[in-house]
């Protein structure tokens, strides 16, 4: 069995003539929180829409634990154990939260399709089972209280701690965060911080994009800078902190902390 | 070649009736993204408020004033029927769930429709003999008074719409909320005028179209919207709905493969044939052939 | 709140199966119309409520499966029960061949390619492709309901034929809700990029609604047949599916909703006679009104159905 590793070599993704992703090589080890930063605009979001199956990138390969995955659609890439969150929270807003996280079940529930129409023993201890598994995620997220109401009327934080108990609840074995701690207060962006450590615990390897810096810096072993598109340095927080090209590029043209 | 002549010619006339309706509902959708069923029975309407204003107010005069006089009213008031129509059925609609306003819609046509049948009757009214019946024998092929009037006005029209459209101030306001009506807003645009005036210009080109089919088919039934409105519709989508001269184009194809299908095949096959093409155009390039591709942002 | 549905289902299900013994034929015949029309309606708001397809050609289906009875009664002398397995197979199958190349389409093109679909289907029948569908006069004369050589000839029998599939469908859509493939349906409607990202294969589920949906109104198109013992094309003309469609957008896709909308496009019409003219003109009127009045439909549907074990006792009210 292949090691859990997801290596982009090359790839390249453009959108008529703007090159949004420009040549990227990088390389997720198992265990792994990796983080990808940049400015705005760099083409960080891209970047996870390609490894995802949003979008399919022109050139370069994906290859994830020895397979290509450039070109599958995102529900196959689903079941190869990729998942993500979004950036512009996606959730199934109208219904309840339990159900939400229901959903990332799907891909584990044994029920087929006949089973819309009739259900049978084995389909309701399948169903049963489930549930159970979402009890695990509402307690392992804090989420219990709000099982039952619909996701639209819940705060922001809470909304971002629903998607990634939806995420996990596919039990991933690299979970993909978009932002995760856009638009959370300090609190939440710990309590954020500790989550995180603890899906790694379960061993699952942590891809993130964040604009947060503090928050990059204590939670990745390893990052990836991004500008324009372009690679313009990777190492360990304490060598990108360093670097003289992302200093330049990035903490030089953003003095602001909030940004 | 006398059979491809002589439906070349019908299906410009019926092509230009149809790119004149198909514009009210391009129109409609390009701003509010609302198919406007009531459209097609807007412009069956035309064609009895035609009727009306041609007995009741000239005096059954056929005279070229009198003429000009019936187009111009019924354009007035089907105009005035448009406006109200947006602002009791459609404007509270605006921000609720995109299918409430899609049975708006349909409750629109629903009620319009048998309007016409409660004020002037099930039965099919003869529309009057406006243009004389002159024809001109081209060979085997027969073109008639009524359908040069039809094309050349049509095209006066739409062109005068393009113009209006790509030059003017209210033109660019009209192009500026079909990109992007909460930017156009903020630009200082008042949509809600813009929207009206989309529904006058719509409107009085649907009543147009109206009399021309009175004009051509002569008989008109309360209920024949539904048919016209339905091929307009299509012929603005085959030009990419929201594309203004994707509908002029998308009409013309219409009537011109409507033509030749009755030409070489069978009329009672039309309605098929005309829906398949639909599908097909659809499947193969689902934006229509001046449509834009759109991205969804994620 | 789910309480009140609970009895509020058990109340229907007693008051429809006592009803037509206290009706006279022609009142008979108005509550059947009424079941057949919720059998379709409700299988249109698997497609459109569910699922968030607009789809306005649900009469195709509805006529598929008439038609298939019809014409294997007629023609082939089959009883009118042993068609059922035919009519509710032809137009699934059909479901899935119409959909498959259109289900990507978005929104309004859908709703177009749909309606498509039901004006080619109705021209088909008219012009008696193949010489099966009898053309404009459709096919009459089927025979009446009969089983294990027993022929029920009265009224009450077709009712409770038209009660029984009524009593199916309301079974399968409750089925569905507490399922993968009816939760899938749900997250397909509210995002569909969401739903792909974990892992939900949108073309498969979009299709499968399509059959389900269609296999149920195709049900329904023989118990229309034998109700009339007649098919003809008219009854399955695109203005019917317009009904269809604004039943369940007016009444909010629930089954209440569902119900009260069936009960007002096609009972009251009956009880108010003498306005016969005025019908659509009012339905038109009511349809606009109701919109504006009530964006989200009469009965909006709710969701929440999650098990008891879930909701905490900590649980500050949602």
């Amino acid at each position: 069995m292949a090691r859990n590793e997801l290596i982009l070599n090359g790839v390249t993704k453009r959108f008529g003539g703007l090159t949004a992703v420009d040549d990227l090589t990088l390389k997720v080890e198992e265990g792994q929180i990796y983080g990808v930063i940049g400015p705005n605009g760099a083409g960080k979001t891209t970047v996870f829409n390609c490894i995802t199956g949003i979008y399919k990138s022109e050139e370069g390969s994906i290859n994830w634990r020895g397979k290509e995955i450039r070109g599958m659609t995102p529900y196959q890439i689903v079941r190869r154990g990729i998942v993500r969150t979004f950036q512009t929270i996606r959730l199934f807003s109208e219904m309840s939260v339990a159900e939400n996280i229901m959903s990332g079940r799907h891909i584990k529930s044994r029920q087929r399709w006949w089973h819309g129409i009739v259900h049978t023993p084995a389909s309701r201890r399948d169903e049963r089972e489930n549930w159970k598994r979402v009890e695990q995620q509402l307690d392992f997220f804090n989420l219990s209280e709000f099982a039952a109401t619909p996701t639209n009327s819940l705060p922001y934080g809470i909304q971002r701690r629903v998607e990634m108990a939806r995420a996990m609840a596919v039990e991933p074995t690299l979970l993909i965060l978009d932002e995760p701690a856009a638009g959370l207060n300090d609190k939440e962006t710990l309590e954020l911080l500790q989550t995180i450590f603890r899906i790694r615990e379960q061993g699952v390897t942590v891809l993130l994009i964040e604009h947060d810096m503090d928050m990059v810096m204590e939670a990745t072993d390893y990052l990836t800078v991004l500008n324009f598109g372009k690679k313009i340095a990777e190492g360990t927080p304490d060598e990108i902190q360093e670097h003289p090209d992302v200093i330049e590029a990035y903490l030089g043209s953003e003095h602001d902390d909030d940004e | 070649m006398d059979i491809f002549l002589q439906q070349l010619a019908n299906g410009l006339t019926i092509g230009s009736m149809f790119a004149l309706v198909a514009l009210g509902y391009t129109m409609v959708y390009g701003v509010m993204r609302l198919i406007n069923f009531a459209h097609g029975d807007m412009v069956a309407a035309a064609a009895f408020v035609g009727l009306t204003v041609y007995t009741q107010i000239m005096g059954e005069a056929t005279s070229l004033g009198a003429v000009i006089m019936i187009f111009l009213l019924t354009a007035i008031v089907m105009a005035c029927i448009g406006v109200v129509l947006e602002r009791l059925a459609y404007r509270p609609l605006r921000t609720a769930p995109r299918l409430s306003a899609v049975v708006s819609a349909l409750g629109a046509s629903l009620m319009i429709q048998n309007g016409i049948m409660l004020v002037w009757g099930p039965q099919m009214r003869i529309f009057p003999e406006l243009v004389p019946q002159v024809y001109w024998n081209l060979g085997n092929v027969v073109i008639s008074l009524i359908q040069v009037v039809i094309l050349l006005l049509s095209l006066v029209l739409m062109v005068a719409l393009y113009l209006f459209i790509e030059k003017t101030r209210m033109g660019a306001a009209i192009r500026a909320s079909s990109i992007d009506q909460d930017a156009a807003r903020l630009m200082g645009i008042n949509v809600n005028r813009v929207i009206a005036l989309i529904f006058i210009i719509g409107s009085s080109l649907g009543a147009v179209g109206g009399l021309f089919i009175g004009l051509y088919y002569r008989g008109i039934t309360f209920n024949m919207g539904w048919q016209y409105g339905l091929y307009a519709f299509v012929a603005a989508i085959i030009g990419g709905i929201g594309n203004i001269p994707g509908a002029m184009l998308g009409g013309m194809l219409l009537g011109l493969f409507n033509a030749f299908i009755a030409g070489y095949i069978s009329s009672t096959w039309a309605d098929a044939f005309t829906f398949i093409l639909l599908i097909a155009i659809l499947v193969i390039r689902p934006t229509g052939i001046l449509g834009e591709r759109v991205a969804e942002k994620v | 709140m789910q309480q009140i549905q609970r009895y509020g289902y058990i109340l229907f299900i007693a008051v429809m199966a006592i009803l037509p013994n206290l009706l006279n034929s022609r009142w008979q015949a108005v509550a059947i119309t009424f079941l057949i029309f919720t059998i379709v309606a409700l299988s249109q708001d698997i497609v459109l409520g569910k699922c968030g397809m607009f789809n306005m050609g649900q009469a195709l289906f509805f006529g598929m499966g008439a038609y298939a009875t019809a014409i294997l009664n007629s023609t082939y002398g089959w009883p009118i029960l042993a068609t059922i397995p035919v009519a509710i197979l032809v137009p699934a199958l059909f479901g899935v061949l119409l959909a498959g190349p259109i289900v990507h389409l978005r929104g309004d093109y859908l709703l177009v390619t749909t309606i498509g679909f039901n004006i080619v289907f109705v021209q088909v029948v008219q012009n008696n492709l193949g010489g099966i569908t009898g053309g404009p006069n459709g096919i009459f004369g089927l025979d009446s309901l009969s089983l294990f050589g027993t022929t029920f000839l009265s009224q009450l029998s077709v009712y409770y034929f038209a009660f029984a599939i009524l009593l199916a469908t309301l079974w399968i859509m409750h089925n569905l809700d507490a399922s993968r493939a009816g939760r899938a349906l749900h997250y397909l409607r509210e995002d569909q990029l969401a739903a792909e990202s974990i892992g939900i294969n949108s073309r498969f589920y979009k299709i499968f609604a399509f059959a389900l949906s269609a296999g149920i109104a195709g049900m329904a198109g023989t118990v229309y047949a034998t109700q009339y013992s007649a098919v003809s094309p008219e009854g399955f003309n695109f203005i019917q599916s317009v009904l269809f469609f604004s039943i369940v957008i007016v009444g909010g896709s629930s089954v209440p909703g569902i119900l009260i909308g069936v009960f007002v496009m096609f009972v009251l019409p009956e009880i108010f006679r003498e306005f016969a003219t005025w019908r659509f003109f009012i339905f038109g009127f009511a349809m606009i009104l109701a919109m504006v009045l009530r964006p989200r439909g009469i009965w909006p549907a709710r969701f929440g159905r999650i098990p008891k074990f879930l909701i905490k006792e900590s649980n500050h009210g949602t």
